[in-house]
């Protein structure tokens, strides 16, 4: 048996879609062309990219439920295509979102149907289900319907299902999407401790901060390929040799950012809305200066909290992001961090 | 495995109001129509045959839509691609839910003769009881065997309800359901003999009436159902591959 | 005025094309096609079987019911699924008439009940051999396209008591069938009891038939009329039910927040 958990090679995905009736027209789109990705096991990986970058395909690809358009994966030592029971056997799924449980029913008969579906012994349903809803903080609630579960709640049980057959290899797409901090941050320790118990887990996620703290290395996607992988502390590198400037202001125009943008020095600027606020962010080589300038462009507009400081993670994703698409597609937005 | 899933299922179903007051009130509607019907064309002395036929095409509305419908409710809850990963066979997965479905359909049969009691005075003096309370389970299960093949071949597409809506009508009216027609025309009848539908109508028939003897006639639908489990799990699994190339579980 | 037309006109098409659940060819074929005409077939032979009334009076009358379901079916879909895809809160927010937004949309599923009942017929004229005297034509064209509209605006009342009620589905699909039952196409109404003949008296496709039923008879335009009248009478009737229901319901659900509950 390999000691990889997660072996993909040259994975591509075509979605066919025909539009019109009474002239079809086929249109091609390719959300994953040519992802290779290695995964240790027990690793915690995390794939990183903004919306329509390809990571719920991959994910798909991975865990068997898309057949891949080219290119092979194997999962806990079997092939995705050629071994798909075994493979379902051993790998868990977990998605984000309101959809994916029986509402009409309670928890705990969602998990005794999904524990008899993937396999788990008779004997043995009674004690798991109760030790998941435990693992989860779910029990005193099992009994009420799902459909009057909160987001947080559905997430749980998604998570507890997910393990239900004790899988080798979990995979977690967007677990965090919707979810409030206080949850979110329940998730994150529930993860890790999966991790480190030994499960392998691949975690998809655009919040930079979850990649962050919990996975032991990281692959950005952007246009269905990888652009950068490496340990959070490697990809941190891709901003290295900058510096960030960070300014609060109230209506910067896009006529302004494109003038911040062809100002010399600047190698990024980018504009999120906070609530009432924008933040932009500017990066720029170490040792230029462009403060002065930014400034400059901004006059007349107000303006709030300046400061200077050492990228981080999010920056150098946003690098490797936007390299991408002045190189290819149109912009994807980065994803205001939770 | 299969019973659990299929109670579950029941259980699902039988907590929307919308469809248990369907089972409900289709079954008062229809018995209504087959007694006018037999009163107006002058055999008011079979009316039970009436009933116990609105019955059948309830069970068979039951199957079809729940069928159907069940791939596409298992779609749009999100549930169906959870149900395909687990590590079994998709029949086996989507057998449950189909069976389910049939079950649901006894609530129409029920409803249907205590409504035809209720209400028209239907004497419920079947021919012979027992046979009839077997056949009855044993059309059930037939069918929901045969909503396998049916939900096999809706799983590919995504709005499986268009074929289904279509379909209730031929049935019912190749099958003798109702009533057997003997005035259709000669091709149907070869269809008609390998219908499981046809042979578990003629069973519940001849149990309620006396028309015949009903052991041949349950023994060959439920042979033609077995005959459909097969073929549906073969489909199915050749289906569930084709989905998933083509990304039609989730269609999100 | 002519703004609310297009509103009328060109709101209603687009809303047609988004809620109408039908819109692929094989669909709309499927269902709003094959279906009528199988039910058609199955009442003539179960009729022929039973000995009940002659094909023509099963052929006739089901056509003009098989305008029923897409006008019916189209007027819930119309409410319900707004609800479903999360927009029914924007288009009540738009400052426009209402009234006028959603009787417009009865127009294309009226249009569709037309065309099917037309197909209907013809399939079953073929199918089974009846003759259709060509000066009826023009009479049955208006006859069918009259209960179009009141099974249109039918529906639509349905769907505004979808606003109100959760499972909409439930009062459509049971109408449906009560339809088959009352109104006098599959059990001739002289079968039925007084109080379900009354019941099917204040329904669409109730006295089209009967005016269908005349034409082909030969019996010509003047012995069709009075039907048809009331016929007409009804959809306009059910058309300003609708409308009221419509801002009743939606007064009430502002106040109880009911809108976007699924």
């Amino acid at each position: 048996m390999s000691e990889y958990a997660i072996e993909a090679v040259g994975l591509h995905r075509t979605y066919r879609s025909r539009t019109g009736w009474s002239r079809p027209r086929r249109r091609e789109v390719t959300a994953v062309r040519g992802v290779d990705l290695t995964v240790r096991q027990g690793e915690l990986f995390g794939l990183l990219g903004p919306n329509g970058a390809g990571k719920t395909t991959t994910i798909k690809l991975l865990n068997t439920l898309l057949v891949p358009t080219a290119g092979t994966a194997r999962v806990a030592g079997y092939d995705v295509v050629r071994q798909t029971r075994e493979v379902r056997r051993r790998i868990g799924y977990v998605f984000g979102g309101d959809r994916g449980l029986y509402d009409r029913l309670s928890a705990r008969d969602n998990l005794r149907y999904f524990a008899e579906l993937y396999g788990v012994a008779p004997r043995e349903q009674r004690r798991r289900t109760a030790e998941l809803l435990d693992l989860v903080g779910l029990t005193g609630r099992e009994n009420e319907r799902v459909e009057g579960y909160s987001r947080g709640m559905r997430q749980r049980l998604h998570i507890a299902r997910g393990l239900l057959h004790r899988p080798e290899v979990l995979f977690l797409d967007e677990p965090s999407i919707g979810v409030d901090p206080v949850a979110a941050r329940e998730l994150r320790q529930t993860v890790a401790s999966l991790a480190a118990n030994g499960t392998t887990v691949l975690l998809t996620t655009h919040y930079m901060a979850e990649a962050d703290e919990l996975c032991d290395r990281i692959a950005v996607i952007a246009g269905g390929r990888i652009r950068a992988s490496g340990t959070p502390a490697e990809l941190r590198r891709h901003a290295e040799g900058r510096q960030v400037l960070e300014v609060e202001a109230y209506g910067v125009t896009d006529r302004q950012l494109a003038e911040i943008h062809r100002l010399p020095g600047v190698r990024e600027a980018s504009l999120q809305v906070l609530g009432a606020v924008q933040l932009l962010t500017v990066q720029s080589a170490v040792g230029t200066d462009v403060q002065a300038e930014v400034l400059r462009v901004l006059a007349g507009i107000r303006l709030g909290r300046v400061l200077g400081r050492q990228p981080t993670l999010e920056d150098a994703y946003v690098a490797i992001v936007s390299a991408t698409t002045t190189a290819d597609e149109p912009t994807p937005e980065p994803a205001v961090a939770a | 495995m299969i019973a659990l899933g299929a109670l579950l299922h029941v259980k699902y179903q039988s907590r929307s109001s919308l469809e248990i007051t369907i089972a409900v009130l289709l079954p008062v509607v229809q018995a209504t129509l087959a007694v006018y019907l037999f009163r107006a064309g002058g055999q008011p002395d079979r009316l039970l045959e009436a009933a116990v036929g609105a019955g059948l095409m309830g069970i068979w509305s039951s199957v079809l839509f729940g069928s159907g419908g069940a791939i596409q409710n298992q779609r749009w809850q999100g549930t169906l691609e959870m149900l395909i990963l687990a590590p079994r066979s998709p029949a086996l997965v989507i057998l449950p839910i189909t069976l389910a479905t049939a079950l649901t359909g006894t609530y129409a049969m029920v409803a249907t003769l205590l409504w035809g009691r209720l209400l028209y005075g239907i004497p419920l003096d079947f021919a012979d009881p027992f046979a009839f309370a077997v056949a009855v389970p044993g059309c059930v299960l037939a069918l929901g065997m045969f909503g396998l093949l049916l939900a096999a071949t809706f799983v590919l597409l995504p709005n499986a309800n268009a074929l289904a809506n279509p379909l209730d009508y031929p049935i019912w009216l190749v099958s003798g359901m109702l009533v057997p027609v003997t005035a259709l025309p000669g091709w149907t009848t070869p269809i008609a003999a390998v219908l499981p539908t046809t042979w578990g109508a003629r069973a519940v028939r001849e149990a309620a009436t006396g028309a015949g003897p009903v052991w041949p006639s349950l023994g060959i639908c439920l042979a033609i159902s077995l005959g459909c489990l097969a073929l549906g799990a073969a489909v199915m699994s050749r289906v569930e591959r084709r989905a998933r190339a083509a990304a039609t579980l989730a269609l999100a | 005025m002519t703004s609310l037309f297009r509103l009328v006109g060109v709101g209603g098409v687009i809303a047609y094309r988004a809620l109408f659940n039908w819109t692929t060819p094989s669909m709309f074929v499927g269902t709003l096609l094959v279906g009528p005409l199988f039910q058609l077939l199955f009442f003539a032979y179960l009729g022929r079987q039973l000995g009940v009334a002659d094909d023509t009076f099963y052929i006739v009358g089901n056509a003009v019911l098989a305008a029923s379901s897409a006008g019916v079916f189209g007027g819930t879909m119309a409410v319900s699924n707004e609800r479903r895809f999360g927009t029914l809160g924007h288009v009540l927010l738009s400052p426009r008439s209402r009234t006028a937004v959603f009787l417009g949309r009865a127009l294309p599923y009226a249009g569709n009940g037309l065309l099917i009942a037309a197909c209907t017929l013809a399939g079953g004229a073929l199918l089974l051999g009846l003759r259709i005297p060509p000066q009826a034509l023009p009479g049955l064209l208006l006859v069918l396209g009259a209960a179009a509209l009141s099974c249109g605006f039918f529906g639509l009342t349905l769907g505004a008591i979808g606003l109100r009620f959760r499972d909409v589905w439930l009062v459509s699909n049971v109408s449906v069938t009560l339809l088959l039952l009352l109104t006098g196409v599959n059990v001739p109404a002289t079968e039925l009891p007084a109080g379900l003949r009354a019941v099917g008296a204040v329904l669409p496709v109730t006295h089209a038939a009967e005016a269908a039923r005349r034409l082909v008879a030969g019996d010509g335009l003047a012995a069709a009329a009075g039907p048809l009248a009331v016929e007409v009478l009804l959809a306009l009737g059910y058309a300003l039910l609708a409308a009221g229901l419509l801002k009743v319901f939606e007064a009430e659900s502002r106040r109880r927040a009911s809108l976007d509950t699924l």
